[in-house]
Parts: structure tokens; C-alpha cells; sequence
């Protein structure tokens, strides 16, 4: 337990990294981070259950101009987390909805409490400007890869304690969700399908724009792959 | 001749990646900016003195897509080789980069966030659906995206050094808007097979109730998309408290 917990801390740490620092390849999207972490914690479908939720709601969170978007970087790390935690204390199928409801809606709440964060961290990152161009007008070209350096472990340090804290309160709330799995994994059922809808809206208002012949095409493969799967089940 | 080799800008290009490694709202990209052209600075400027000075001017504001960025830091280090034979001054790299900044961020903007970040996600989705478990939902999800975008951020440098400030005008710049287009009808169409799935997983109908909340929170989300705020996510979590509460009053 200890050593999957120590990776997600440290998964926690790196998403922040990918998600603004260093590189933005998506790798810290939460259907990403999910899948790795479900294969640290050796419980594949919980991860999943709670990646794609999260992964969904993550894709319409556009990171545009200084705006300060929901973080689903870490987001995604605390929900699939959280889920995996509780999901490893009890490993029966019931414990294992209930866990994914809770780690979604700690995925959801980790995204929200993180944007003051991220504006801590940019305002912090104006006091390692101001050193540093202070640093080159006065001759020493070492300052921008020094400041290069802080921040990044800056957000390195960040993304990791938020990791801790929120995986400290899963841990805790682990016996209340066990004790309370029939009635939440009911929920899950019913929640899971109505986020993913949620999602799903959010993603075709992206990609439709108002334009009819978008709708038209959603439509079109929405009914021919209806078709084809229902017709081509078993 | 050429002072600026292949190998430097192949340099900058890396270096670009840690574009937003400081990114503050005084500065934005500023600092991240200086730090990707200084190996540029250090080719053209041997003394000391004039080197930390350009790098000094460099750190002023800006902002655009980080992936575009990189035909803007190509652009600019072809006209700090201008600047250094004696040619141009600090104000003209000031406009030029304000000029690349708000051009290269509407286009940026509109390709990577807007079209290829949702489209890389509803691959993602559908794959992590349709094939839960195996790993191509993640992979595909990732690839999708990361291959243009690491591509893009390595060749820009050399292509905007190449042909100037005029990098992303023209013929390439209708590809690009081409690509936004043909994106969001396929993002479209890999949708509506992503929403049957989630309907009738595997040929077998879900039970009503689910297909009711799958449409209920179509639905919802299609109206609540209308507005900016609350954000979507402010909105599921509100949904979840809610079911959550209903849940634990039964």
C-alpha cells in the first residue's frame, strides 16, 4: 500500500508539471493519470470508472489567455487516488462504485480548490520574475535557468502536498463510504451516466459551434452507430 | 551568411518546452520566453554585457498558444540576427512580438484548445469505453494530441526562422484552418458514436433509468453550455452533492 500511495503522490507532483510548466503534452489529463494509476494499484476498472468521468469534464476546461481554468491536472490524480484508496480497503464490487463516486466528486472538488492555488503559484512566480530580471540587469545571465529551476519545484511541491492532503482526508473518509456502500453505489449508477451526458453536451457544444450541419452529423452517427452496435451485438 | 545553426534552434525548440515554466500574471510567458532564446543570444552577442542586456529586454511581456510559440520564438530569433548586423531595434522585436503574440493565439487558441484538446479527449473516451481494459484510451488520447503539438513546437523554431514573421500566413495558415474544421465535424461524429455506446455498451441496452440520466445530462449540459458561468464543473458538482444527499437520505 505504501508504495502505490508514494506513486500517486509522486504522479500528483508530475501532472502539475505536464499541466502548465514543463512541456503541456496532456499527459496529465485525468483519463491518462487514471489508467497509469489503476495499474499501480492493481484495480483497473475503479481507475477507469473514474478517468473518464473525469477525463470528460476535463476536455471542455480550456486553459485560454491568463484565465485560471479548474485544475483537472491534479484533479484527476486526487479522484482516481481517492477512488483507489478506499477501493483497496474492501475489495468487494459495491465498495468499489461507491469509492468511484467519491473519488469523482473529490476529483471535482481537488479541480475547484486548486485554481487559488494556481494563482498563489503565478503570483509567487512574479516575485522569481522580478528576481530574476533584477538578477540580469545587473550582469548575471545564471539567474533565468535558477528561476527555471525554482519554479518548477515550486509546482512540483504544490502539485504533491495537494495530492497528500486530499489522499489524507480519502484515507480517512475510507470506513464511512465502506459503511454506507449499498446507498452510494446506487447513486454511481445513476450518477455516472448523468456526468458523462454532462460531459458529453460540453465536448458537442465545442465542437458543433452553432452550426447546423455539425449537429446533423453528431445526429447521423449517433443513430448509424446505434444501428450497427445494437444489430452487431450478440 | 547564416549565424544561427540548425543545432541552436533545435536548442530553442527544446527549451520551449519550459515556455510556461514561470508564467506570472505581470510577465505571462515573458521569462519562459527569454530562457528558449538564449541559446540564440549567445550565438549572436560574444560580449557579456550586450547579451544579458537583450536577455533583460526579452523578459518583457508575452503571451500566445505555447505551441505556436514556437513560430514566434523562429520569427524573433531571425530578427535578432538583423539586429545584431546593425539592422532594427528593440522597439521593432517589441511590436514584432506583440504582433506574433495575438495572431499566433487566435489561430493556437482555435486549433489546440478549442478543437484538438476535445477531439484527442472524445478518442480518449471512446476508446477507454469500448476497450476498458486495455490502456489505447489513455495512448490514443495522448498521441492525438502530444505528436502535433511536440512536432510543431520543434520544427515551428526552425520553419518561423526560416520564412520570417510571415510563417503562419498563407497557404499554411488555410491548412491549419482546415485541420480546425475537418476536427470538429469528425470531433462530431466520434460523439455521436461515443453517446450510442454509452447507451447500448457491447449491442446490450442500459436500463432506462441510465439512458434517461445519460439524456437528462445531455440535455442539462447543453443548456447550462449557453453561459460561461458557473463553469460545467461547477455545475457536476453540484449535480453529485445532490445525488450524494439523496442517497444518504433514503
Amino acid at each position: 500500500m505504501k508504495l502505490p500511495l508514494l506513486g500517486t503522490l509522486i504522479a500528483g507532483g508530475l501532472a502539475t508539471l505536464d499541466a502548465t510548466p514543463v512541456a503541456q503534452t496532456l499527459a496529465s489529463q485525468p483519463l491518462v493519470t487514471a489508467t497509469l494509476l489503476g495499474a499501480l494499484w492493481g484495480d483497473w476498472s475503479t481507475a477507469m470508472a473514474v478517468g473518464t468521468v473525469l477525463q470528460i469534464m476535463a476536455a471542455s476546461t480550456l486553459p485560454i489567455g491568463a484565465r485560471t481554468p479548474e485544475d483537472y491536472a491534479i484533479g484527476g490524480v486526487v479522484g482516481a487516488g481517492v477512488a483507489l484508496t478506499i477501493a483497496s480497503q474492501a475489495p468487494y464490487e459495491q465498495v468499489r462504485q461507491a469509492a468511484s463516486l467519491v473519488g469523482v466528486l473529490a476529483g471535482f472538488v481537488a479541480a475547484t480548490a486548486g485554481v487559488p492555488l494556481l494563482r498563489a503559484q503565478r503570483r509567487w512566480n512574479e516575485g522569481l520574475a522580478r528576481w530574476c530580471e533584477a538578477e540580469l540587469r545587473a550582469g548575471r545571465e545564471g539567474a533565468l535557468s535558477q528561476v527555471h529551476v525554482a519554479a518548477i519545484a515550486l509546482a512540483f511541491a504544490i502539485g504533491l502536498a495537494h495530492c497528500g492532503v486530499w489522499l489524507g482526508i480519502g484515507g480517512l473518509l475510507a470506513p464511512h463510504v465502506a459503511r454506507e456502500s449499498l446507498r452510494l453505489a446506487g447513486a454511481w449508477h445513476l450518477l455516472q451516466p448523468l456526468w458523462l451526458g454532462f460531459g458529453f453536451a460540453q465536448l458537442l457544444h465545442a465542437f458543433v459551434q452553432r452550426r447546423i450541419e455539425r449537429a446533423g452529423v453528431f445526429a447521423a452517427a449517433l443513430v448509424g452507430a446505434w444501428l450497427v452496435i445494437v444489430a452487431g451485438g450478440p | 551568411m547564416s549565424r544561427i545553426s540548425r543545432m541552436t534552434l533545435f536548442m530553442v525548440g527544446f527549451r520551449a518546452h519550459l515556455l510556461q515554466a514561470v508564467w506570472n500574471f505581470e510577465r505571462q510567458q515573458g521569462i519562459g520566453w527569454a530562457f528558449a532564446l538564449a541559446p540564440v543570444l549567445e550565438r549572436l552577442y560574444p560580449d557579456r554585457a550586450t547579451r544579458t542586456e537583450r536577455l533583460a529586454e526579452h523578459t518583457a511581456y508575452f503571451n500566445t498558444q505555447p505551441t505556436l510559440a514556437s513560430f514566434a520564438l523562429g520569427a524573433a530569433a531571425r530578427v535578432e540576427e538583423a539586429r545584431a548586423a546593425g539592422q532594427g531595434d528593440a522597439a521593432s522585436m517589441a511590436r514584432l512580438k506583440s504582433a506574433l503574440g495575438s495572431t499566433y493565439a487566435a489561430l493556437g487558441d482555435r486549433l489546440f484548445w478549442f478543437t484538438l484538446r476535445p477531439f484527442a479527449a472524445a478518442c480518449g473516451v471512446l476508446l477507454a469505453l469500448t476497450r476498458p481494459q486495455s490502456m489505447s484510451g489513455a495512448l490514443v488520447l495522448w498521441l492525438v494530441y502530444a505528436l502535433p503539438h511536440v512536432g510543431l513546437r520543434a520544427m515551428g523554431v526552425l520553419w518561423g526562422y526560416e520564412q520570417g514573421p510571415g510563417v503562419l500566413s498563407g497557404a499554411f495558415r488555410e491548412r491549419l484552418e482546415w485541420v480546425v474544421r475537418v476536427l470538429g465535424v469528425l470531433g462530431c461524429a466520434v460523439l455521436g458514436v461515443v453517446f450510442a455506446w454509452s447507451l447500448a455498451p457491447g449491442g446490450e441496452p442500459r436500463p432506462i433509468a441510465v439512458q434517461c440520466a445519460l439524456a437528462g445530462g445531455l440535455g442539462l449540459g447543453l443548456l447550462t453550455a449557453q453561459r460561461a458561468r458557473p463553469s460545467p464543473t461547477r455545475w457536476a458538482l453540484v449535480l453529485g452533492i445532490l445525488g450524494l444527499w439523496l442517497a444518504l437520505r433514503r
